[in-house]
């Protein structure tokens, strides 16, 4: 019972000094699994690879520089994606949530095209712009786009009536109100926009690159199927999530969290 | 310092879901002098957000003129502050950027406004909260913002909507003592909405009674000042004003 609540102590203290291991320790099961299977040898060893396999796998493809590559291309895809999807939908959605005639107009049909998911667009956008970086950059805009509007939306009409008033009769135009009180009120919405769309536009970049793809993550483990090669599929599987897993826990969530919180507009 | 008038005011507007036209405010003519304190009474529904909206400019008026020094007033704006009772501090300024959002507005350089802020903050008491954020602040010290910002600015008229109505009972003593002693120190001309009775008696030079839509009386209030409510309420000639305010509002 002692032993256990010195561990206990142990831990927390740990976690407290390295956050980071926190996220690591709950792996350590799943890779003990993953290692007892493969060892064990119920399957051919092509066919399910272990975690050291996968380690080798990686170390040969960064040496020769497809892995890196491949990243950098499906990174400036999603941040291009990303860029053009922020800059089209934030003012798309500010007017949307300030306009009541806007909002008439755009919201139905903005709710028809979400519906028509990002992956459904691929045959036309095939016809349209052939197997290129046009299809691609078209798919990873249009996810982005729509979590970032829909959430601009909600954060200007969460900005409290008042404000705007209170504003305004402190002498600011109605230029001036959307600088200071409209963008920032809605701030913590556009950036869990953002992080949605991120999250949603790096899966559709990744099932685009296996259908269009010439290079990229996507296309490296659709590449390696071909070849057969299970460990790179594997690989590439590991890569997109601890990619993800970085970015939206080390970068996005704690932005999300700052801006919220600290304004008091987030009570949790 | 001006005068603000209203001569005939009304508002109606379209209810789409009555199909009828509503009248909420029928014709209030009214003079409020530079440096006078006015309270505007009455039961809910009577119509006196509605009109100190129109004044603020934030909904147009249907009937009659609202006139500031004989020019008449369009839409929002800075010569006449605003306090309302949700505070409507923005959550993401601290406390000084929120006082010297008016300067700043007008252009004033950022050293002179925060001089300013800082002044006015002084004058609430509030000068050690300057650097933290309104979500930081109980709700009183949150109002005493909101009504050194809206000082700040300099406006002719100061209009009041219920600023304490959502503040404790205790801290709205306290708050409405702050208040005369810093109208007596400043002179600003103040509209004051409220329901409540023994407030507007407190605070008022004068106390307009509304009651559906029209003035129903206007009664001055000469009490002494600086007014206490420790004094105040073993005041005869303030037990008398309120009871007839407060039989007129319960009547109107």
């Amino acid at each position: 019972m002692n032993l256990l609540l010195q561990f206990w102590s142990g831990y927390t203290r740990l976690t407290r000094r390295w956050p980071g291991v926190a996220a690591i320790i709950p792996f350590i099961p799943v890779l003990a699994l993953w290692t007892a299977i493969s060892e064990a040898g119920l399957f051919p060893r092509a066919f399910f690879p272990g975690p050291l396999d996968v380690v080798r796998s990686f170390f040969t493809l960064t040496y020769k520089g497809i892995l890196p590559d491949y990243l950098q291309d499906s990174l400036i895809r999603l941040l291009t994606g990303a860029a053009v999807g922020m800059a089209l939908g934030i003012p798309l959605g500010v007017l949307i949530g300030t306009s009541r005639w806007a909002h008439r107009i755009c919201w139905p049909i903005l709710l028809f095209f979400q519906a028509i998911g990002d992956i459904a667009w691929l045959p036309i956008l095939l016809i349209w712009f052939g197997f290129g970086l046009t299809t691609m950059t078209f798919v990873i805009v249009y996810t982005v786009l729509f979590p970032v509007v829909l959430n601009t939306v909600l954060g200007v009409e969460s900005v409290p009536r008042d404000l705007a008033r209170a504003a305004r009769s402190l002498g600011a135009s109605p230029a001036r109100v959307l600088w200071e009180v409209t963008l920032p009120g809605a701030l913590p919405n556009i950036i869990t926009g953002l992080r949605n769309g991120l999250g949603y536009g790096w899966r559709a970049l990744i099932a685009v690159e296996m259908i269009v793809g010439t290079s990229g993550i996507g296309f490296m483990m659709f590449d390696a199927r071909r070849a057969g090669s299970t460990v790179e599929i594997l690989l590439g599987m590991i890569v997109l999530g601890l990619l993800w897993y970085v970015v939206d826990a080390w970068i996005l969530a704690p932005l999300e969290r700052a801006t919220g919180q600290r304004w008091g507009l987030v009570t949790s | 310092m001006k005068t603000l008038s209203l001569r005939n005011l009304g508002k109606t507007y379209f209810d789409p879901y009555a199909g009828a036209h509503v009248t909420a405010v029928h014709d209030v003519s009214l003079d409020v002098e530079p440096g006078e304190f006015v309270s505007v009474v009455g039961p809910s529904g009577c119509g006196k957000t509605t009109i100190l909206n129109m004044i603020a400019g934030f909904i147009p008026h249907s009937n009659g003129e609202i006139l500031l020094d004989g020019k008449p007033v369009h839409g929002p704006g800075p010569e006449r502050g605003v306090v309302f009772q949700s505070f409507a501090l923005f959550p993401w300024k601290t406390v000084l950027d929120n006082v010297g959002f008016g300067p700043k507005m007008r252009g004033v350089p950022k050293a002179e406004r925060d001089r300013i802020a800082r002044e006015y903050l002084a004058l609430a008491g509030l000068s050690h909260a300057a650097n933290r954020y309104p979500a930081e602040l109980s709700g009183g010290m949150q109002q005493r913002v909101g009504v050194v910002r809206a000082l700040a600015n300099n406006p002719d008229v100061l209009l009041m909507d219920e600023p304490f109505a959502s503040v404790d009972a205790q801290t709205r003593m306290t708050l409405q003592e702050e208040l005369t002693r810093i109208w007596q120190e400043r002179k600003p001309t103040v509209i004051f909405i409220t329901h409540d009775v023994p407030e507007a008696v407190f605070l008022a030079n004068r106390v307009v009674v509304l009651s559906k839509g029209r003035v129903l009386e206007q009664i001055d209030v000469d009490l002494p000042r600086p007014r206490v409510w420790d004094e105040l309420v073993k005041d005869d000639k303030f037990k008398q004003l309120s009871a007839r305010v407060l039989q007129m509002v319960r009547t109107a």
